[in-house]
This record gives C-alpha cells, structure tokens and sequence, in this order.
C-alpha cells in the first residue's frame, strides 16, 4: 500500500476520533460557562452549576434511582443469561435453534417497539409503571447480552476439567458451582458492568415504563424539553464521568482477568 | 446444617470432606436426596437445567411481542369497565388510509437505509486503518479511545450534538469566525441534524463489525494479488471488499435496526417535518385518549418490516458472498 493512501487512512481515523471526541467535550465546556444562555463564545467561568446540581436533593436522588435500577436489573440478567448459557453452550437437543434465537430476541427488537411491547406487558400482568417495571424490562432487554457473552467463555472450557470433577464424584451443581462458575467469573463481570452501563445510559424503555419518578436520562430529556441551560451540562456532565469511567475500568479489569487466565 | 454434619460425623469416621464447606454440603441427606432425585434420568437432569431458562424465554422475551400482535387486533385496550373487547382488523386497515401514518414510516426506513449506508463509509477506511496500518498494541489502544464516547449514554450524547450545531452553537461561530457566513446556517430541527446525531449514537456498531471482519482477513491475500499485478483499488474490490462482506452485513443490519427505533433523537434533534414512526406510535401511548391498540399495530407494521428489510438484505449478502467464491 503506498504512502499516500496510509496517510489519507490515517486521517480519517483522526477525523472519527474528532467527530466523537469533540461534541462531548464541547458539552462539558458548556457546563462551565457563566452565564444562562448556551453558545459560543465563552467569556467567563464557573463553577456554580456543579454545585447547584449537587445541592439540588432531586437530581441527587434521580442519581440513586438510575444506580439502583442498574444494579437491580444487572443481578437478574446475569443469573438468567448465565443459566441460558449454560444450557445452550456445547449441548445438542431438539429446538436449540428456536430457543437461541429467542434468546437473542431482546437485542433486536428496535428500542421504541420494545419499550411498547413492555408497556402492553406489563399493564397484562399488572406490573404498575415504576421502578419494578423498569427493573424488569432493563433485565429482560440486557439477558441477550450475557448469555452471549457467557456462551462465549464456556466454549473455551476444557471439557476434561468438567470431567475430572465428576469422576472424583461431585454431583453436576457442585461441578458447575466449583469449576465451571470460577471460569466464568470474567465474563459474567465483563457482562454485568456492559448491562449496568446499559441500565444506566437507557432511555426509551425507562421513559415508556417510568412511573413519576424519573430516571436521570428520562431527567435530562424533560429538562431539554423546557429549554437548554448549563444546569443540564452539568447533570449530564455527571452522568458521562460516571459511565466513561465505569468503562475504562472495566476493559482494563477484563483484559487483565484475560491476561492472568492465560498465563 | 451444623447438627447434621456433626450427626453425621458419629455415624462414619472422619473424611477430609467434611471439613469444607462443599464437603459437607454433598455429604449433607437432604442435598443428597435432591441431587439423586434431579439427576435420577439424563432426561430429567436435562428438564431440570432447561425448565427455567425455556419458561424465562418463552414469557419474557416472546411474551410481550406476542402480547402486543394480540393487543393491536382487537378494538380497545386497557378495556374499561362495561366496555367489551371485540376482534378487528381495524388498527390495521387505518395505517393505509391516512398520509399522516405512512409517510413517517417511509421516511423512517428512507432515513434508516441512507444513514446506514452513511456510517458505512464513514467507519469502512476508520476500521481498515486500524486493522491494517496499525501495530497490534497500539490497535487496542486506539480502539478504546474511540469506545469512550459510546459509553455515554443516548440522550446525553444527543444533547452535545445540540450544542455543536445549535444557532450559537460551535459550527456556526466558528463559520462565522472564519468569515464564511454572516447570519448562523439553522441545522437544527432538520433531517441534516438528526442524521449527524443518529450517525453518532450508531457509529460504533458499524466499525466493531468491520474491524472483526478485517482484521480476521490475513495481510498476505492482499500481498498475493499484488504480485499478480493488481493496482491498490482491483485488489481492495476483489480481494478485500469480498472477504469482508459478512461484517458489511451484519454491521449494516445492527445499525440499520438501532436507527428504526430512536425515540429521544429525532423528538430533541429532529423538526416537524422530519416525524419518524416511533414519534407516531409514541403518540398512541401518551394522548389523553389512550389508543393502545392503534399503537401496538403500528408498531407490529414497523416491527415486520424491519425484520423483512433486514432479512432479505442479509440473505442478499449471502448470495453475493456465494457468488464471488465460486
């Protein structure tokens, strides 16, 4: 390849780094400006939004709601995918397909028609909108998520490890329990905090499913719709440090986790 | 627990499984009884295992789209007291007659094709730079620079591309600065503006797909067909493109599918007349007369259409794959 097209390549990785980089920054320069009106330029600072944010019990308790309902729906989702995994995974029986690719079926559902879907469910089984409803369709949207990935680890399990516990006589629960559940703790780490993100970041389903109570998206979206204001920068500020730094930490766990296995 | 475990050890000498906890657990009578009697058969041990995740599966995840197809043929929903649910194909039959219904929903699958056609050359020479022209270690390191952003939240990445093309926004000013307008270009509330946004949320679901695709293809099938004399663009459009059309595929269809059904998107970045279908049927659930049914219809019509798009695109694909290997 020559010199001229790796240079072009190049840029337009650096241009893609741009296009993604450069909004979000612009957004949390915003939440220091002083003043109430959004938009360049910037003449003064400070810092008063932040703390109004933080002073303000209703954002802070959205704060915890949004947390809440992440850990919430990330627990069943992780006990339900790993299950599905662990039945799909290397096991041949009739309607494996069929059962694989409901499983799958959340992921693919485009946002709005699940959120309604959901909805409609929920009023059929008497779930009230609120907490317990979102909870729910976080879980039920995030299982797809773990049972791949889940899946995706136990295909690399040593079949004779498997093997090796049973012959010394341990019933198949305490073989899944001490062998194959120990394997499997980076994935199902690596996919709980992928679902809480998920949990966290959610909207559609969250907006559709909300009682009064608002999740922080749902928040900001409400606010968004009165009008822009650096308050909302800041809140959103919060919620960006708080993913991306979930995130970070979670790739450098996981490939850690990845690096001690091997070795 | 304990009783037992001590009970048991009057009864037979000490064993070295006693001492932990599993040890006493699998020496324990009623854990015992309950493992023979769940493992008495392979068949039954299989129900066991499968019972659970095939009634999870089955209600939660079939269950509501089966719930919404039967809600969207019938005439009213929730049903009121004294009011009695008739059958009807009526919810279906509105859908047709009135533009304001399947103008949106035409506009939406426009709108999904063209972007996700769009995110397709913007990320095709994004992942072949860096599966390609990249070392191993810095590969990873230049990935994860760019998953930073997709980690942030929908509506909070929706709200940063308000700010950059606002009226005051980045854009402008800096047009303005450069002295190329005089009055700020409106982008907002256009389909220009809900498309950057859309392209942003569903970037990365394109370039994950491609770069696996890439990446997986070895440097030498390129090296080959340049010593056979193939220019730089014979060998990409043989080799290369043909070689990555499964990730092209299902890349296309994640994101095509992620576009159909953003709600908070175009209702922030998006005008009047840019509706899209979910804004429609959002509509049924939130006016004072409720009409779940006329809803849940319209989003069956979406629903299948997406899946037949997606469908026949991908076994398009896969005849085209076929094709050029032959």
């Amino acid at each position: 390849m020559n010199r001229g097209n790796r240079i072009l390549l190049a840029c337009s990785y650096w241009a893609f780094v741009l296009y993604v980089f450069v909004p979000l920054l612009l957004m949390i320069l915003m939440g220091f400006k002083d003043s109430k009106f959004i938009g360049f330029p910037i003449r003064s600072w400070t810092l008063d939004w932040y703390t109004g944010v933080f002073s303000d019990g209703d954002v802070v308790s959205t704060l915890g709601y949004s947390m809440a309902i992440a850990v919430l729906s990330t627990l069943i989702s992780v006990a339900v995918g790993t299950w599905i995994a662990v039945l799909l995974e290397g096991r041949k029986f009739l309607g494996r397909t069929t059962v694989f690719g409901l499983t799958i079926l959340p992921a693919l559902i485009p946002g709005i028609i699940s959120a309604i879907a959901f909805r409609i469910y929920a009023r059929w089984l008497g779930i009230e909108p609120g907490m317990g409803a979102i909870v729910w369709a976080h879980a039920v949207h995030n299982v797809p998520f773990v049972a791949l990935v889940v899946m995706a680890r136990l295909s690399t399990l040593p079949k004779s490890q498997i093997e090796a516990a049973r012959d010394l006589g341990a019933d198949p629960l305490i073989t899944f329990m001490r062998i194959t559940l120990p394997y499997l703790i980076p994935a199902i780490l690596g996919a709980s905090i992928f679902c809480l993100l998920l949990s966290f970041d959610d909207f559609v389903r969250s907006f559709f499913l909300g009682g009064y109570e608002p999740t922080l998206p749902v928040l900001i979206f409400a606010k968004l719709r009165s009008g822009m204001s650096p308050e909302i920068n800041a809140i959103a500020t919060v919620a960006l440090v708080l993913t991306a730094a979930l995130g970070i930490w979670a790739e450098r766990f996981t490939r850690r986790m990845n690096k001690d296995s091997k070795t | 627990m304990r009783n037992d475990a001590s009970a048991n050890r009057v009864a037979v000498p000490q064993r070295k499984t006693d001492r932990t906890f599993w040890g006493r657990l699998a020496n324990w009578t009623p854990y015992r009884s309950l493992v023979q009697l769940a493992t008495a058969s392979p068949r039954r041990q299989f129900w066991v295992l499968a019972s659970l995740p095939l009634l999870w599966v089955l209600s939660q995840h079939l269950g509501p789209m089966l719930q919404m197809v039967r809600v969207s043929l019938t005439d009213a929903y929730p049903v009121a007291v004294g009011v009695e649910q008739h059958f009807t194909f009526d919810n279906y039959v509105r859908f047709f007659g009135e533009r304001i219904f399947w103008q949106p929903f035409f506009r939406t699958l426009t709108f999904a094709g063209v972007l996700t056609f769009c995110t397709l050359i913007l990320t095709y020479p994004v992942a072949y730079f860096l599966a390609r022209h990249v070392s191993r270690k810095n590969q990873m390191l230049m990935l994860l620079l760019l998953l930073i952003p997709f980690w942030v939240g929908e509506i909070v990445r929706t709200y940063a591309i308000m700010i950059l093309l606002g009226n005051t926004g980045a854009v402008n000013q800096a047009l303005k600065w450069l002295g190329l307008i005089d009055e700020p270009i409106p982008f907002m509330y256009t389909s220009f503006s809900m498309g950057i946004g859309i392209v942003y949320l569903t970037a990365l679901y394109m370039l994950l797909p491609l770069y696996s695709a890439l990446e997986k293809l070895p440097k030498s099938y390129n090296e080959a067909a340049a010593d056979l004399g193939a220019g730089a663009w014979t060998r990409f459009r043989r080799v290369t493109l043909p070689l990555t059309l499964e990730g092209i595929s299902s890349g296309c269809t994640l994101v095509f599918l992620i576009s159909t059904g953003f709600y908070a998107t175009p209702v922030l970045l998006g005008g009047p007349s840019t509706t899209v279908f979910s804004e429609t049927i959002a509509g049924f659930f939130h006016n004072a007369g409720d009409e779940w049914p006329t809803g849940a219809a319209f989003a069956t019509i979406m629903f299948i259409a997406a899946i037949f798009l997606t469908g026949t695109f991908q076994k398009l694909m896969q005849a085209l794959r076929k094709g050029d290997t032959k």
